[in-house]
């Protein structure tokens, strides 16, 4: 039996015969290994529990597979692991900025850090693609919107490598980066997110001192029912961004370079119809499914495709599983640039409340990646084998070697 | 035929697609919710469509 919850599973990629062969079985499929769970793997499945947030919630348990203490819970809670009201009350205080209408307002910015990027990898002609574009991009980004300062850029992504095990290759000491904190409260047990949790404060303190137009003075600013964040509220904030706006676009950009040598056809029917621009953007968001999967608790008995799920029992959305799923999509394994609009793909989530933020970011971001690239003319050729993060959560890319052609 | 679309603001969570969709007829305010222009009109099978792809579930068709 195969045990989904192994990281080894994923360790070239999406092992797509594994979910093929569960979507195609009825009912949802019993994980029977060191934890139990049950998994949704058809994407009509997973919408249902991704929009049925009192059935299925997201501040029970824990959105990973492994649960832990109620009070490691509460020290990390940020808007991703509580349900309404209380997930919408902070969702609503930084969701403007997110808007599409927004985000085109960063058009320019992401594209002289997109362009400052492709001008070093051409120089060098080639070397990691991950190091050399798909790690700077969106932690500059997601830093110049919240207002880090460029010069603190590198420790963030230095951080947020840490947060995801084996997305670094150095292992930390529980003392690292100051942390007196017992690891099993930390998100991802990792003396990294004291480490941002740190920082956050002492940013928090200067634009508290001195607003300047971004987002942490916004927060900082903020107020909840009359009331300010507390100290711990804003750290999570805080970090929850740095680590959602980065790791999983970081993971899209790194496959994206896979895609343009795997299916280069594809990009030239892009070269020549700039109308397929935003379909290519998501057709790599789709074909990467960042995000493996979140996971959910059943608050109550429910039935769901035949199978009874007992209340407290662990539900697992495979979003990997999901987009591959033939019922929705032709030729799902087919990577198709021209595929239409609806249905949605879940690489950002089913729907529902906790539905990505920085989807329309993320999607901009790889848009202007993409129409860069193609601008340039840029050939790439893999130059060795990638390394995937050693996962069962992220499908990260460590190092992607290319060379320029 | 053309109908009136509503947004539920317990569930919309400002994502803005409906925005981007449909600019004439919806609108985000400082609320970070979706509001939709006064006499605003779509036909309805745009409706469906925009009902199909709002991620919150938040938009209805009004009853007439
Ligand atoms: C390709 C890139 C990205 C992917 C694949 C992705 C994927 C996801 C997924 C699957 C969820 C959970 C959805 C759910 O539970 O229904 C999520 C939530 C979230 N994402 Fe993203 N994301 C991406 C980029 C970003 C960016 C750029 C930001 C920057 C702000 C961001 C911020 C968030 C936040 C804050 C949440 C929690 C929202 C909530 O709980 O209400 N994400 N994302």
């Amino acid at each position: 039996m195969t045990d989904l919850a192994d990281p080894g599973l994923y360790s070239a990629g999406i092992p797509h015969s594994v979910f093929a062969d569960l979507r195609s079985q009825p009912g949802l499929h019993r994980n029977e290994g060191p934890v139990d769970f049950w998994s949704v793997t058809r994407l009509a499945d997973l919408v249902e529990v991704s929009r049925d947030t009192a059935t299925y919630s997201s501040e029970v348990g824990h959105i990973q597979i492994y649960d832990i203490d109620e009070d490691a819970l509460d020290a990390r809670a940020s808007m991703i692991d509580l349900d309404p009201p209380v997930h919408t009350v902070l969702r609503r205080l930084v969701s403007s900025a997110f808007t599409p209408r927004h985000v085109q307002g960063y058009r320019q910015a992401i594209r002289d850090r997109v362009i400052a990027c492709l001008d070093r990898l051409e120089a060098a002609r080639g070397g990691d693609w991950v190091d050399l574009v798909a790690a700077p991009i969106p932690i500059g980004v997601i830093c110049d919107l919240m207002g880090v300062p460029e010069a603190d850029h590198g420790y963030m992504i230095e951080l947020s490598d840490h947060l995801v095990a084996g997305t670094s290759s150095e292992p930390l000491s529980p003392d690292a980066y100051g942390n007196t904190t017992e690891l099993r409260l930390l998100p991802f047990n990792s003396p990294a997110a004291h480490g941002i949790s740190e920082y956050a404060r002492q940013l928090g303190d200067k634009r508290r001192a001195q607003p300047a137009d971004d987002l942490i003075s916004e927060l900082i600013a903020a107020e909840v029912d009359g009331e300010r964040l507390t100290d711990e509220q804003f750290a999570n904030f805080f970090r929850l961004m740095i680590f959602a706006g980065n790791e999983t676009t970081r993971s899209a950009m790194a496959h994206l370079a896979l895609h343009l040598t795997q299916f280069p056809a594809e990009f030239d029917r892009v070269r020549h119809d700039g109308e397929l621009l935003a379909g290519a953007a998501e057709e790599v968001i789709r074909y990467s499914s960042p995000i493996l999967y979140f996971r959910r608790t059943a608050t109550r008995e429910v039935e769901l495709s035949g199978t009874t799920i007992a209340a407290g029992e662990k539900v697992v959305m495979w979003y990997a599983a999901a987009n591959f799923d033939d019922a929705t999509f032709d030729e799902p394994l087919r990577f198709d640039v021209g595929r239409p609009k609806q249905p949605a793909n879940v690489a950002f989530g089913g729907g529902g409340a906790h539905f990505c933020l920085g989807a329309s970011l993320a999607r901009l971001e790889l848009e202007i990646l993409i129409d860069e690239i193609l601008e340039r003319g840029l050939r790439l050729e893999l130059d060795g084998e990638p390394t995937y993060v050693d996962s069962n959560f992220v499908n990260g890319i460590e190092h992607l070697p290319v060379r320029v052609m | 035929m053309a109908v009136r679309v509503q947004v539920n603001a317990e569930v919309c969570m400002g994502i803005g697609q409906c925005e981007m969709l449909e600019p004439d007829v919806f609108e985000l305010d400082d609320d970070g919710i979706a509001h939709v222009a006064e006499g605003a009109t779509v036909t309805e099978e745009r409706a469906q469509e925009l009902i199909a792809r709002c991620p919150s579930g938040a938009i209805t068709i009004a009853s007439p």
